[in-house]
């Protein structure tokens, strides 16, 4: 079930105010987030975000066609390294 | 027999289901065409009239997407979900489901004809 238009899409709002602050000021460095629920607007794009996954920071570079997705559908929670390959049989 | 949008040419149905057989026309799309057209939906589609049939073309060539150009835009929206590599992206590259479906068990339209793993819970023995 999608949210309610009403309300519009959740953003940040002590995020979205540290973005204005870079865009204000011209500027770009990483920010770091646990903000991963959080709607990438058009402000967004052109910065780097430093997303929580649960253990470290994943750096997504935030290009046009990421707004309207959320931060952490670009920092993925879990590892998957592939199950264990077949003992060779003699 | 009636051609619409290309190559299909449905038949001896009623224009409601007829409609379907082209991709992209489902029943609500079906009966909005003919709502819009002011064709009465169980006629059979050969006795539309020529005129009946233009204006069935010229709604659905303005509307709605069908046959190839719908599934290039398909193509298209999974091809950013995986540019941006998003999760949504990541499921399709690894052709596994993409809206948090479970994958321990079932899943298998996304994952294929099950691969056997011998050894692991549950699998007696094969062979030898």
């Amino acid at each position: 079930m999608s949210r309610s238009a009403k309300k519009g899409p959740f953003v940040d709002e002590k995020l979205f105010k540290r973005v204005a602050q870079l865009n204000e000021r011209r500027a770009k460095s990483p920010l770091k987030t646990w903000a991963r629920a959080c709607t990438i607007t058009p402000e967004f794009v052109g910065h780097t975000f430093e997303v929580h996954n649960g253990n470290k920071f994943i750096k997504v570079y935030v290009v046009e066609d990421m707004v309207g997705h959320k931060l952490g559908e670009f920092a993925p929670t879990r590892t998957f390294r592939g199950h264990t390959a077949k003992a060779k049989t003699a | 027999m009636p051609r619409i949008a290309g190559i299909d040419i449905p038949d001896n149905k009623k224009v409601k289901i007829s409609l379907r057989y082209l991709y992209g026309v489902g029943p609500t799309n079906a009966l909005a065409i003919l709502r819009e057209a002011g064709i009465d939906p169980e006629k059979r589609a050969k006795q539309l009239t020529e005129d009946e049939v233009a204006a069935i073309v010229a709604i659905i060539d303005r509307d709605i997407l069908v046959e190839g150009a719908l599934r290039r835009k398909i193509q298209q929206d999974v091809a950013r979900l995986r540019d941006i590599s998003s999760y949504r992206g990541m499921r399709h590259r690894r052709s596994l489901p993409v809206r948090g479906q479970r994958t321990q068990s079932n899943a298998r339209t996304r994952k294929g004809p099950r691969k056997t793993v011998a050894g692991k819970k549950g699998v007696k023995e094969l062979g030898k």
